[in-house]
């Protein structure tokens, strides 16, 4: 059980390359924390700072409220599971999982019993006398797992685990990560630069840029309200649409005006909008609020053209061009055909309308 | 045959040809230089070829063989060539090994440092046998200059027997020590990183984390670094050649060295011969097993 805490948290590799900037955030006992960024964000070095496999800057770590900065990884009592897995290459999977114990001088007993557990939970125990390379990717993973499990750690740390995996082994394994840390209700750190990863497994997402945090939250939440550009281009695939406009009509806050198309303003809008009349701003849809055909909830439309119709199989992904020649992408049903080229209509759900200002990038409002 | 390729040359032959016509200059000096010394001295080990009467007249079979393998001195000279290869090897290896982690933890002036260790190696074997044997002079030498000023009494280091077999092996360790040294740290610095890391979170110390990974892993670098040096150990001629002659008596009489004189000055080519090919084959053996082993590895 361990509460990870950081505090003005910094890395600065020789002079002046600084990986992490300052960042403070409490992962909660038993939570599953996914940090989640493009590389070079600093996440990884935020995870490694953690485990204590690089030196701390500037700032404060916490595990239970005590500063672990100085003490030595071992002693943190913290598992790491690495991207490429780092295996003891010329010992047996159970020399593997035993390394550590034996070190900490746990009873001949008490480690056989630790694999034994372990290996029946992983589904490992045929592979106990196998070296690390007569395994599979998703095996080595799998004993990459066991040797942070075996060791009954406090809290695990995750780095890109998964991210050596082909696609269907890294879904599987998702579903399993999650299950295990239902069952074992241990604090974890995830890292990744995966989206989807982040939205599955994470009961919050701490999302980093340039060493810094940009939000943390539950991925709903910050799928629903991104506070800036960064987090609505990142967060879903395809990303959330992010179109150049500006505020016009009659009070300057009637509607969002986009070449050649305007979508009125709700009421519930302008409340949060008033102060920004007439200004330029980036409007934010997501494909999913986007439809072909107009519905309740989709009734203002937008004329464009089709770029290109990507059919994924259970949906389709509709590129088109608006008028003034920004490309917009759609999230629309399966069954959908069109020509590129041909013309048709876009409807849009205006209650889920973002807006951000186009200088600074911050969301205006929350949709 | 699909009817595309039909009649004319397929890519693969194409590029087979071209590699040929590449190698073949090549492979024409190395036939001129290498192959037939080689099958001249398998050929002439069967004859009584002497420097008396030097031609291939004479067919006496295996007589050769036997001849050289009764010498009186052969069992002496080989056993002052194991003794040799094996404090040579040794040594090396042990202050290769500890020269390459100290490098391999360094990061400044890591340039200078190879600069260092590299001079020794682009010397000539004949040139290091004649510097150490200026230096080592008994009278006139640095060396014994040097202990003088501190009080030591001025070593003979050439002229007893004792010591002289010492010298040469450690000429030869200052010789070829870097070779050691670089290898290994090329094994070194291609190690995974991340084993380390896993080990470090486990709670190894240091030297655990060398007994139980850095050795394991660099096991296939070590064998090859060790053979390799030994194959090499096992042919030196040059230093003896310059710095002893094989003396003191015969303290430092290592078996290229009596074959030699079985040749030049026992003139009696067809056994030096003999003892060649004998001494080939115990290369060509631990060759095949250096390549045995660096096969089994990939």
């Amino acid at each position: 059980m361990a509460e990870i805490g950081l505090r003005n948290l910094t890395k600065v590799y020789g002079q002046d390359v600084t990986a992490v900037d300052s960042i403070d955030l409490d992962v909660r006992d038993g939570e599953f924390m996914v940090l989640l960024g493009p590389s070079g964000c600093g996440k990884s070095t935020t995870l490694r700072m953690i485990a204590g496999l690089e030196t701390v800057t500037e700032g404060e770590i916490t595990i239970d409220g005590d500063v672990v900065n100085e003490v030595d990884p071992a002693e943190r009592d913290l598992a790491v599971v690495f991207q490429n897995y780092a295996l003891y290459p010329h010992m047996s999977v159970a020399g593997n999982l035993s390394f550590g114990l034996k070190l900490r001088k746990l009873s001949r007993e008490e480690i056989d019993r630790r694999i034994a557990t372990t290996a029946e939970m992983l589904g490992i125990g045929d592979l106990l006398k196998r070296r690390p390379r007569q395994l599979s990717g998703g095996q080595q993973q799998r004993v990459a797992l066991g040797r942070a499990l075996v060791r009954d750690p406090v809290a695990f740390l995750f780095d890109e685990p998964l991210s050596n995996l082909d696609a269907k082994l890294r879904a599987a394994m998702r579903t399993e990560l999650i299950k295990l840390h239902r069952m074992l209700g241990k604090t974890i750190v995830h890292v990744t630069h995966d989206q989807v990863e982040a939205m599955t497994m994470g009961e919050r997402i701490c999302i980093m840029r340039d060493g810094r945090i940009v939000q943390v939250g539950p991925p709903l939440e910050v799928y629903r309200n991104p506070v800036d550009t960064f987090v609505a281009g990142f967060l879903a695939s395809p990303p959330m649409n992010l179109l150049d406009a500006r505020f016009g009509g009659a009070t300057g806050l009637d509607s969002v005006e986009l070449p050649s198309v305007s979508l009125p303003l709700l009421a519930a809008h302008k409340e949060a909008l008033r102060g920004h009349a007439g200004e330029a701003i980036t409007l934010g849809i997501r494909p999913e609020d986007l439809d072909a055909e107009p519905s309740a909830a989709r009734h203002a439309a937008m004329t464009v053209s089709v770029v290109a119709v990507e059919s994924l199989g259970p949906e389709v992904i509709l590129v088109a061009a608006l008028p003034g020649g920004q490309e917009i992408s759609a999230r629309l049903d399966r069954d959908f055909v069109a020509r590129a080229g041909s013309e048709l209509q876009l409807h849009v759900d205006l209650e889920r309308l973002h807006f951000f200002d186009t200088a600074t990038g911050r969301a205006v409002t929350a949709a | 045959m699909s009817p595309a390729t039909g009649g004319t040359l397929t890519l693969t032959q194409r590029d087979r040809r071209f590699g040929y016509l590449l190698t073949a200059p090549g492979l024409a000096v190395l036939v001129v230089v290498v192959t037939f010394p080689l099958f001249f001295t398998i050929f002439t080990s069967f004859y009584d070829y002497t420097l008396l009467t030097p031609n291939h007249d004479t067919f006496i079979g295996g007589e050769n063989y036997q001849e050289a393998a009764e010498e009186e001195y052969l069992p002496g000279s080989l056993w002052v060539t194991v003794k040799f290869v094996l404090a040579s090897v040794v040594i090396e290896f042990i202050i290769g090994f500890v020269v390459a982690l100290s490098l391999n933890a360094t990061t400044r002036f890591k340039t200078v440092y190879y600069l260092i260790l590299l001079a020794p190696l682009l010397i000539n074997p004949v040139v290091v046998g004649l510097l150490w044997r200026m230096l080592l002079h008994s009278e006139l030498g640095i060396v014994n200059y040097a202990i003088g000023l501190v009080g030591i009494r001025p070593v003979s280091w050439l002229g007893d027997p004792a010591i002289a077999f010492w010298t040469v092996v450690l000429t030869d360790i200052w010789h070829q020590v870097s070779f050691m040294a670089i290898l290994l740290l090329a094994g070194l610095s291609a190690l995974p990183r991340e084993p380390y890391e896993a080990a470090r979170m486990d709670g190894a110390s240091p030297l655990r984390c060398f007994v139980f990974i850095t050795l394991p892993l660099m096991q296939p670098v070590i064998a090859v670094a060790l053979l390799l040096r030994m194959i090499f150990a096992i042919k030196t001629f040059d230093i003896v050649f310059i710095m002893t002659k094989g003396g003191p008596g015969t303290a430092t009489d290592l078996i290229s060295y009596f074959i030699y004189r079985a040749a030049f000055f026992g003139l009696d080519i067809g056994r030096a011969s003999a003892m060649a090919v004998g001494l080939l084959i115990i290369v060509v053996l631990l060759t095949v097993f250096l390549y045995r082993y660096m096969r089994s590895l990939t």
